[in-house]
């Protein structure tokens, strides 16, 4: 099966955050799933990397671009 | 030739709007499938403090004399060919549209939300379910009351946490504080998700023992079990259970489809409200998709700038905020900030608890004239605004 990739353009968003917007795709997905969410809030970085810890969750990867955060996450946790 | 305007709802950023229009210039009519415009903050008093005060008045009274209320639900909106389609049969053509059709509460996404809500209530649905929430908080004599935060976006920011500290406010007035734990539960890192203003409210939670459960996604809850279990398989364990329900966008059907968001929301421009690739129509408030909080205010400001902008000015939206925040105990605070500012880290007072009471008592008043308010929220926004403010409060 296809990995199913879920996008989710947080940029420009600050409060109530862009993790907010990931819980959002988080609810949506299911284990295998991919999601990329892009930010520009800096407080980002931080919240994703205590989400991940906290859920259980892959974080694949994340890299900075032109002051947009990317952050690649496995969906790997959910009962 | 006066141009039409269809404002679809009438809540506040409707109403507001209608009101703003002069009406030798447009046609305005206001459409909406309720004939109440309700006062939603108030559900929160109705919830925790009994209030039996109205909260809700016929739209149609709300508006100048001359403006036109059809009341009826719009099944769709053609924005291409600029018809909307109502309930009643009836086709409007406009020269301009506004959206304000707001968002509305969801309980298919969470597992048992339906049950819960029949048996605990809610507050950010109906009087109804408002007034089950203060039957549940009065019959609880000992256990756990928790509320979660069952999904974003939903009405108004602060409100899930004032519901947390008006329900723990109660418990200890009425001596139950040693019996009833109260435990607020959020999917965010943080009890409020912008952390100057968490920084504000997480020590009060401390100060007044309300346990908090940060990154819990709910996922489901088991009644029989009384228990809410998040996606990770994490429970809480009530005996009373109010969950805040997830909001979705307009229920309308809206050609083309690809001005929605997966949610329903509506996408469009921040700065001027135009609907996306749209520059005759325009969506404010709670049902559009810009990155803003689903609040009153912010519907009133961008109704603001869309009367300006209907009538040539080059308005725009800067993005503020100002949710007032109840704290309990007779304190407050406001959630300010705007797109170029973060959230002012504003200390609990008196005078914000005062100013939010204030303007419930004014709200419909603001309504019906806001050529009187204006000016004075124009001074208010000014003297308030969150570069300012910030450099007093650090
Ligand atoms: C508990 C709580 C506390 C709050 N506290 C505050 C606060 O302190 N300050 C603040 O500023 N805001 C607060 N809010 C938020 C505020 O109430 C909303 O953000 C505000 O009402 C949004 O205005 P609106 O015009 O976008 O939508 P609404 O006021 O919800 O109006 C939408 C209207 O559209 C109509 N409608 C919907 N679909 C259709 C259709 N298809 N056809 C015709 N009509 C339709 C509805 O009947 C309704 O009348 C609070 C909300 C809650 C629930």
């Amino acid at each position: 099966m296809a990995e199913n990739r879920i996008r989710v353009d947080a940029r420009g968003i600050a409060c109530p955050g862009p993790i907010t917007e990931l819980v959002k795709a988080y609810r949506n997905a299911k284990n295998g799933d991919i999601i990329e969410v892009m930010a520009t809030d800096p407080g980002f970085k931080p919240d994703v990397e205590a989400w991940i810890k906290r859920t259980g969750n892959q974080l694949l990867e994340f890299r900075e671009e032109g002051g947009t955060y990317v952050a690649v996450i496995k969906v790997t946790a959910k009962k | 030739m006066k141009r039409r305007v269809v404002i679809i709802g009438g809540g506040s950023g409707g109403a507001i709007l209608a009101n703003n229009l002069p009406l030798e210039d447009f046609e305005v009519t206001v459409v909406d499938r309720s004939p109440y415009h309700y006062y939603w903050p108030w559900l929160l008093y109705v919830a925790f403090r009994g209030s039996r005060r109205p909260m809700k008045r016929e739209i149609r009274s709300l508006l100048k004399p001359g403006v036109n209320f059809i009341q009826s639900g719009a099944q769709s909106v053609d924005l291409n060919n600029r018809k909307v389609v109502l309930e009643n049969g009836k086709t409007l053509d406009y020269d301009y549209l506004v959206v304000a059709t707001g968002s509305r509460p969801t309980y298919g996404l969470i597992g048992g939300h339906e049950k819960a809500v029949e048996k605990y209530g809610d507050y950010h649905s109906t009087i109804e379910n408002a007034e089950r929430v203060w039957k549940t908080v009065n019959s609880l004599k000992q256990g756990t009351f928790a509320i979660v935060v069952g999904g974003d976006p939903y009405r108004c920011p602060p409100s899930p946490l004032e519901g947390v500290f008006l329900a723990e406010e109660f418990f200890r007035s009425r001596g139950l504080r040693d019996r009833v734990k109260v435990v607020f539960a959020v999917p965010y890192p943080r009890p409020y998700p912008a952390e100057p203003m968490n920084e504000v409210v997480e020590p009060l939670l401390k100060e007044r023992g309300v346990e908090y459960i940060t990154f819990f996604t709910l996922d489901r809850i088991e009644e029989d079990r009384k228990v809410a279990v998040s996606m990770e398989g994490e429970e809480l364990k009530y005996d009373a259970l109010v969950v805040v329900p997830p909001h979705v966008g307009t229920d309308m059907k809206i050609s083309p489809e690809d001005v929605l968001t997966t949610d329903r929301f509506i996408q469009a421009d921040k700065f001027t409200n135009n609907i996306k690739g749209f520059d005759d129509a325009f969506v404010i408030g709670d049902a559009s998709a810009v990155p803003v909080a689903k609040t009153g205010v912010t519907a009133h400001l961008q109704a603001g700038v869309v009367a300006r902008r209907l009538q040539g000015e080059d308005a725009r939206n800067n993005g503020r905020t100002n949710c007032p925040f109840d704290l309990g105990y007779g304190l407050g605070t406001f959630v300010i900030s705007d797109y170029n500012n973060p959230v002012v880290k504003l200390p609990p007072s008196r005078f914000s608890h005062l100013a939010k009471i204030a303007f419930a008592a004014a709200y419909w008043d603001m309504v019906r004239y806001p050529e009187l308010w204006n000016p004075i929220f124009e001074a208010y926004f000014e003297a308030t605004e969150p570069a300012k403010l910030s450099k007093i409060y650090v």
